[in-house]
Formats: C-alpha cells, sequence, structure tokens
C-alpha cells in the first residue's frame, strides 16, 4: 500500500513541478485543450440548440442524437480520430474528438431550455411588439440559461473525463502523470497525479454549479426558471 | 471487416469480459442506488447528493488508480475497475431513483397502508412497481456510460474492447480500433433496447392507462 510519506515526498519534490512533463506544464496542456474543444463545440451546438427550442423543428433529431451518442465510447472516438487523421496531426483530431464529445449535451442542454418555456411567456413578449432576435436575447437565453449551463456541465465532465486519455495517443495533459507512473510503477506519481485531477474536476464542476444557481430566473410563482 | 473475420474468438473473449466487468457494477451499482434512495433518511440527502455530484464528475481512470491509495488494492486488475464503475452507477442512478420514488402517488401508498400492508409489502408491492418506469429510465442512462467507461479499464489492465483501442493504435490496425467501436457501441444499444424491454413487461398496466387518458 503508497505510503502517505511517499505521497508527501513526490508532491514536495521540485521536479515533480517543474519541465516539460511536470505538474504545471501539464495542467496548462489539460486545461487549454478541454477549453479549446468546450469553446468550438458551443460554436457548433449552441446556435443550433437555440434554433431547435425557438422554432420548435427537429427535436427528434436533437433527442435521438443525444441517446445515440451516449452509446459511442469515447475513449474509440478519442483512437478512431487520431487514426483517421494521422499521428502527426494528432492534436487536431484530439481536439475535435473532444469538442464532438462536448456538442452533445450543450446541443441537448440549449435546446430543453428554451423549449420549457411557457408559450405564454412567448406570445407575451410578442405581442409587446418584440422581434424574434428580442425574443431569443431578452426572453428565450435568460429564461434558458439554468439549462444551457447545465448542458455545459455535463460537457465539461464528459470532456475533462476524456482527456485524461490524451497521452495514450502521444498528447500531453495531467493523465500524462497516470500513463507514465504505471508503465514505470512509479506509485505515488501515479496516485499524485490522480489526485491533482479529482480536485481540479471537482472545482471546475463546482463553479460551474455556482454559476448555475446565479442564473436562475424566476417569474413569479407561475413558472420555474 | 477483415481484421475482425481474422481475428473472431480474440474480439469474442474481449467481449465477455467488457461483458461482465459492465454487468456486475450496474447490478450491484443499481441495487445500492435504489436502496440508498429509497430508504435514506432525509437528514442524510444533501450530504449524499454533494458527495455522489462531486463523485460523478470525477474522471474514471483517475478513479481506477486512486482507489489503490484508499483501499490498499493493486493497481492493475479489474477490483478497482468494478469498484469504480460500480459508485459510478450509484452517483448516476441516486437521483433518478429519488425522482422515481417521488413521483408515486402518495394517495396510492396511503391506500395500501390502510388496506394493512406492511412498510416491506409496500414497498415491494406498491412503490417498487410504480416506479419502474423512471428506475429503468436512469438504469438505461447508466448502462450506456458503464459500457463506454469500461473501456478505460484497458489502461489498468484489463482485457476488454477497450484493449483494441490500445493494442490498434501501438499496431496501427485501424481496423482494430472500428471494430472495437462498433462492438461496444453494439452492446451499449443491446443493453438500452433489453432495458426499454423488461421496462415495458414489468409494467404491463402502463398501455391501459394510456387508452384511458
Amino acid at each position: 500500500m503508497l505510503s502517505p510519506e511517499s505521497l508527501w515526498a513526490w508532491f514536495t519534490n521540485p521536479s515533480s513541478w517543474d519541465g516539460r512533463y511536470g505538474l504545471w506544464n501539464l495542467l496548462l496542456e489539460h486545461l487549454t485543450l478541454s477549453l479549446v474543444a468546450i469553446f468550438l463545440a458551443a460554436l457548433v451546438a449552441l446556435p443550433i440548440g437555440i434554433l431547435v427550442g425557438h422554432l420548435g423543428r427537429g427535436q427528434a433529431l436533437v433527442v435521438g442524437m443525444s441517446s445515440v451518442s451516449r452509446a459511442i465510447p469515447t475513449m474509440g472516438l478519442l483512437f478512431a480520430l487520431v487514426m483517421l487523421f494521422g499521428v502527426s496531426f494528432r492534436g487536431l483530431a484530439v481536439t475535435l474528438a473532444l469538442a464532438a464529445i462536448a456538442v452533445p449535451p450543450i446541443l441537448a442542454g440549449a435546446y430543453s431550455g428554451i423549449s420549457a418555456i411557457q408559450r405564454s411567456t412567448k406570445i407575451a413578449a410578442k405581442a409587446q411588439g418584440m422581434r424574434p432576435s428580442q425574443l431569443i436575447w431578452h426572453v428565450e437565453l435568460p429564461l434558458a440559461a439554468n439549462s444551457i449551463i447545465g448542458g455545459f456541465r455535463i460537457a465539461f465532465i464528459q470532456v475533462v473525463s476524456t482527456v485524461v486519455l490524451a497521452p495514450l495517443v502521444g498528447l500531453g495533459g495531467l493523465g500524462f502523470g497516470i500513463i507514465q507512473g504505471l508503465a514505470l510503477r512509479d506509485f505515488p506519481q501515479v496516485t499524485g497525479t490522480a489526485l491533482v485531477i479529482v480536485l481540479l474536476t471537482i472545482l471546475g464542476d463546482r463553479l460551474i454549479g455556482i454559476t448555475q444557481r446565479h442564473s436562475r430566473v424566476s417569474l413569479g410563482t407561475s413558472q420555474k426558471g | 471487416m477483415e481484421w475482425f473475420l481474422k481475428n473472431t474468438d480474440f474480439v469474442l473473449g474481449l467481449t465477455l469480459t467488457h461483458l461482465w466487468v459492465s454487468l456486475v457494477p450496474l447490478g450491484i451499482g443499481s441495487l445500492i442506488a435504489i436502496a440508498l434512495a429509497r430508504f435514506m433518511p432525509a437528514k442524510l440527502v444533501s450530504a449524499t447528493n454533494g458527495v455522489l455530484g462531486a463523485l460523478y464528475a470525477v474522471p474514471s481512470l483517475a478513479l481506477f488508480v486512486a482507489l489503490p491509495a484508499i483501499l490498499g488494492t493493486s493497481y492493475l486488475g479489474p477490483t478497482n475497475v468494478l469498484i469504480a464503475l460500480t459508485l459510478y452507477v450509484i452517483a448516476s442512478m441516486f437521483f433518478s431513483a429519488r425522482d422515481a420514488f417521488a413521483q408515486v402517488p402518495a394517495p396510492v401508498v396511503l391506500i395500501a397502508k390502510a388496506q394493512g400492508l406492511s412498510s416491506w409489502q409496500r414497498f415491494i408491492h406498491v412503490e417498487l412497481p410504480l416506479a419502474i418506469p423512471g428506475l429503468v429510465a436512469g438504469l438505461r442512462v447508466a448502462a450506456a456510460s458503464t459500457v463506454s467507461m469500461a473501456s478505460i479499464g484497458a489502461v489498468v489492465g484489463i482485457r476488454n474492447l477497450g484493449y483494441l483501442f490500445l493494442d490498434g493504435f501501438q499496431r496501427k490496425i485501424a481496423d482494430e480500433i472500428i471494430t472495437g467501436l462498433f462492438a461496444i457501441f453494439l452492446i451499449a444499444m443491446t443493453f438500452d433496447l433489453l432495458l426499454w424491454l423488461i421496462g415495458k413487461l414489468l409494467t404491463p398496466w402502463s398501455k391501459k392507462r394510456v387508452q384511458l387518458a
């Protein structure tokens, strides 16, 4: 069993933190990969989700896509895209695989948030002379914000869970400490890195959760935001 | 396709491992989740929500290799993966199971009580059957993510379908990776279909209700 002393020794050793494969650099790669992928996914998924919710068309496609996508193993998608693009383009391939993983939850969050808004609210906004763009921007988006951020939360969980596997195809990120540590049987490194990943993920999840709680809009008692 | 035809026995062996590594956590995890959701004292619910919510966010590979430090298990091998996947099933199903029991109409439970059913009889004969649609919906989500997540167990030495990704990448055989992708997708879809069917068979009255409405 791993002793707390050896774990402490690993954490207090400067070489665990500095250099190409030190925690700082791996953390930076980890965050960059995850955030770029979520950003790319949002560029595609948000407009489509908002439009599907606004127009009330294409719901079957969105619901079907999110249930089919759940059956696709994220690890397999990662390896398949790197294979398809070639190892020299693995950065692009991994980013696209992660973005593809993030699309369904963001899409579903945006669509379900907007389609859950009561018809009477939309009609009232139109009766006040709002144009469709104003309806989306000033009524639908604020009311759907809670659900949209909820979609981002699931996307975040899925992406950071898969980005840990990036070192298996030759990229960096915090998963490197686990993969290398397992290969070298350096178990303080494995457990230490795992702890950093666990803390980072829970912290990120909590931050999104707090944002989500603050985004809740209530229209009196007739409608729950 | 050619690669798959030449290696069917190999893939079949990996598939069997994949099946039991997914099914054991699904079975044990869903039973624990149902028990927790139904019998957890109200005081502990928000604390459990917090712990399970955080657990749900933890990347699976990180949990696989964090468990040995806590439990003293070996780093490689199926034990950590089975425990971690069971924890994910509990975390994922606890919320949907609570919703499923909350949606059982209170008057129905009250009538059962008035008819003299003990609390255990009420649970088995009234609450559980009425919660089945919600429980099955939760189980379908958990099953899909468990089958997908189990493949990551290959990184810590489990010879399941995830091994096809690692081996295919190392040996540059695209067909091997595609085979793994399809096999896992098919297992997930089959589980989903079976669970949907079981849900329908266990609630023969749901059809009648639709007609009444």
